[in-house]
């Protein structure tokens, strides 16, 4: 107390003198800039910030837990605990220590325009890598990256593109991973159709933008793989944003409403809403991008996990033993980019231990045929329309409900498209 | 008339504005440093990465003039409405309104710079100005209170423009699952405002001379021109001014068109001069900020350009706060603040005089409200 209050004190003191002085020092331009500890890296976060429980809380903890070793509070980092360290690893990660790097440069930017001037800061901090989360970042790093040939970079969720903004180029000074969300989430769309008791299932997506559609693609698939009748059934909703939980509460509200007892959601800051919605209604969601099961234990079935966390550890790895490279990188279930988070959930007594045991044997059988790409998991909603449901002997499946043997002819394209089947829930 | 005696107190424009603003903007740095103080945090450091990202160099000096120009014209926008007595909180809808209009036609003509630029720059301004109208036109034709009508248009704008037509009909098709761009199609090049010191990598562009102008024009025409002596006729006494045959209505539509359509051009300058497209996110408070631009810049033109570009000098250096680890929202705090200390006096202000008997000079606030607005004139 008495420490804190002489601490206070002494800064009051110190105000004037070291305000003239460091306000001189900045002024003359180049006087400011504080060297920074070697190996520092800096991250821009996008609009949903720090504290989404989704993509911008995964690359965080991919750089700041598991590559530094050190957790954010209100009083500036701490270093975490070998056992903190190890609990916080995602559980199909490989077991690795944390790299010697000091506490990285984290900026977030509420506008999209303070995207570009917050890489460029990072850079004239004189940050070694710069980590640019989101796809809305691209035309952000495509200009800062052309600019600054000597700096590196890691973009996430989208490749470079070129001037016109329309197809995709590579950079020797950037590194952009992508993942192949499809994968994950026919798994989360198979372990659905196997455990809906309703018969109908929801799916939730933020802007209806080709990366979203790549989510419900796969989970339409993987719902349609083991259990057509429900895919026909299927209700999808999109909010339009990213970061409107209110959004997310009222169209996933609607869809429970409606009678689905299972919904997928991939609508960023919005899915928090979403997963509100299952808990007032008393029923199950799967979580997306991180493992969400902590925001509502009883009612996250799982989710689908995009592992931004190892893409930004390993980029920084890479960088620190002198291997980072430019170019695209795909990952998917093959390189545990996707997968899915352990199982949970117990709102549904239907939905019981037994249950779930025989549909995650399932599912684990059909992760398997996509790794070795007897499965080629559909990405847009046009390939979906030529995806057809599986023969379950196939892979051996063994808790696909008895009448589904007998569906899967093959459907013609765009029969089974019934799209915006839930009218979205806007005013 | 009683209705509006608070608003006029509010915004009569102080006997020193320059002095008021100056001494409240200069409390509002101290209580904010004595709060980043409180939190344990390095306030000295903070404060001077504030300063160097808002002015030290080339770039932070763009981004500060750019953020600034956006803030003028809102700022402009308020203070316009408020000539005519109206409480214009809808400008961050008109300028969403404007920047997508910006963003559409700056995609769909085909036209050289010098043609495309006015044509986006004209479309945002109309588009602007008639969502304006509509409170207007409920304030003349209904009587509705347009604080309550901006206030809900704002949302009513938001939704339209933000969650159906960016994300529905407007938004751009990419071939490609890997290639996802949110928002509309890119604008053309031609419509791109031209930046005035790229080499030095500075993103300022042709907005802050537009900006600039436009205050300069507004000035002069509230200042100089019969009809904008009207326009603060009818702003200092409805009453008044009807009874000297000054159309009360005909003044408020063509005031809120000019509020909105400043609001408008001040959201085609974002799009034009850094976006380039409507953004798929797109929630910046421009609009919001306006308000506090206009109030802290006494309600007048001169004090709007002062008070937008110290804002703007203000969001431009706050990302830097968070290389020290302070919250940028610090600097929100900051300009919370400002608008506090300069409004607060106002409202209080005749109730204290009241309160130390010195009210015998005027018998109400609203005389001496009046009064007020009509010694500045």
């Amino acid at each position: 107390m008495t420490a804190a209050r002489n601490c206070f004190a002494y800064q009051l003191l110190a105000l004037k003198r070291s305000l003239v002085l460091s306000l001189a020092a900045c002024l003359s331009v180049a006087g400011c800039k504080k060297p920074l500890p070697p190996h520092t890296i800096g991250i821009a976060l996008d609009v949903g910030g720090r504290g989404d429980q989704s993509f911008n809380d995964g690359a965080l903890r991919g750089l700041e837990a598991m590559a530094a070793g050190v957790r954010s509070t209100a009083h500036g980092y701490e270093t975490l605990s070998d056992a903190e360290f190890q609990a916080l690893l995602p559980a199909d990660m490989m077991p690795v220590s944390h790299l010697p790097i000091p506490s990285p440069l984290v900026l977030s930017g509420k506008a999209q325009e303070d995207y570009e001037p917050n890489l460029q800061l990072l850079i004239d901090q004189g940050v070694e890598l710069t980590i640019a989360v989101g796809f809305m970042m691209e035309p952000a790093v495509r200009a800062v990256s052309a600019r600054n040939e000597k700096a590196k970079f890691l973009l996430l969720d989208s490749p470079v593109l070129d001037a016109a903004g329309k197809k995709p180029v590579t950079r020797a000074n950037v590194r952009a991973v992508t993942f192949r969300e499809q994968e994950g989430s026919f798994l989360a769309g198979a372990l659905a159709g196997e455990l809906t008791k309703s018969g109908k299932i929801g799916f939730v997506g933020g802007m209806q933008l080709p990366l979203i559609l790549k989510f419900e693609a796969g989970f339409r698939a993987g719902v349609r793989a083991v259990n057509p009748a429900a895919e026909k059934n299927m209700l999808v909703a999109y909010t339009g944003t990213f970061d409107d939980e209110k959004k997310g509460v009222e169209v996933g509200g609607d869809l429970y409403a409606r009678g689905c007892d299972i919904v997928f959601h991939a609508a960023g800051l919005d899915g928090l809403g979403v997963i509100k919605a299952a808990e007032r209604a008393n029923k199950l969601v799967i979580g997306v991008d991180s493992d969400q099961s902590k925001v509502a234990p009883r009612n996250v079935l799982t989710s689908m996990v995009k592992h931004v966390d190892i893409a930004v550890y390993q980029a920084v790895a890479d960088e620190l033993e002198g291997r980072f490279t430019g170019g695209d990188q795909s990952l998917g279930l093959k390189e545990s980019g996707v997968g899915l988070a352990p199982i949970g959930g117990d709102v549904i007594p239907a939905i019981n231990n037994e249950a779930k045991a025989g549909a995650i044997a399932d599912v684990e059988k059909l992760r398997t045929a996509i790794v070795d790409g007897h499965i080629i998991v559909p990405g847009t909603i046009a390939e979906l329309a030529r995806f057809t449901a599986l023969q379950p002997e196939t892979f051996g499946l063994n808790n696909v409900p008895g009448e589904i043997a007998a569906v899967p002819a093959p459907l013609p394209a765009g029969a089974t498209s019934p799209k915006p089947t839930a009218a979205p829930a806007k005013k | 008339m009683a209705s509006s005696t608070w608003r006029q107190s509010l915004f009569a424009p102080a006997r020193a504005p320059l002095w008021s603003a100056l001494f409240a903007i200069l409390c509002a740095l101290t209580i904010c440093f004595i709060a980043i103080l409180a939190t344990g945090k390095d306030a000295v450091n903070g404060y001077a990465d504030l300063l160097q990202g808002a002015l030290g160099g080339a770039r932070p000096l763009g981004e500060s003039a750019l953020k600034g120009s956006v803030l003028v014209l809102t700022g402009l926008s308020v203070t316009v409405a408020f000539t005519v007595g109206l409480f214009n909180i809808g400008a961050e809808g008109q300028f969403i309104w404007g920047a997508l209009a910006a963003a559409v036609v700056g995609n769909a003509l085909p036209l050289p710079a010098f043609l495309a630029i006015p044509a986006a720059l004209g479309a945002a301004a109309l588009a602007g100005g008639l969502w304006a109208l509509i409170p207007a036109w409920l304030k003349t034709a209904r009587g509705v209170h347009e604080v309550i009508s901006t206030i809900l248009l704002n949302w009513v704008a938001i939704d339209l423009v933000n969650g159906w037509l960016v994300s529905g009909p407007l938004s751009v098709a990419t071939g490609s699952a890997d290639v996802s761009v949110a928002g509309t199609a890119a604008i053309r090049d031609e419509a791109f405002l031209p930046r005035l010191f790229a080499q030095s990598g500075s993103r300022l562009d042709l907005g802050l001379p537009i900006a600039l102008a436009i205050a300069a024009l507004v000035w002069l025409f509230l200042t100089r021109t019969r009809r904008g002596f009207e326009w603060r006729c009818v702003g200092a006494g409805p009453d008044a001014a009807r009874a000297q045959g000054i159309p009360n209505a005909r003044c408020i539509a063509e005031a809120m068109f000019l509020s909105g359509a400043l609001a408008g051009v001040a959201g085609a300058l974002i799009i034009l001069g850094t976006e380039h497209r409507y953004p798929g996110v797109f929630r910046t408070g421009y609009g919001f900020d306006g308000i506090a631009v206009a109030l802290v810049g006494g309600v007048t033109a001169p004090g709007a350009v002062l008070a937008g570009f110290f804002f703007g000098a203000l969001r431009a250096g706050s990302t830097r706060l968070q290389l020290v680890g302070i919250h940028p929202s610090f600097a929100e705090l900051i300009q919370g603040l400002a608008v506090l200390l300069v409004a607060a006096p106002r409202i209080f202000a005749p109730l204290l005089a009241r309160l130390r008997g010195r009210a015998s000079v005027s018998a109400t606030a609203g005389v001496g409200a009046s009064s007020e607005v009509g010694g500045a004139t």
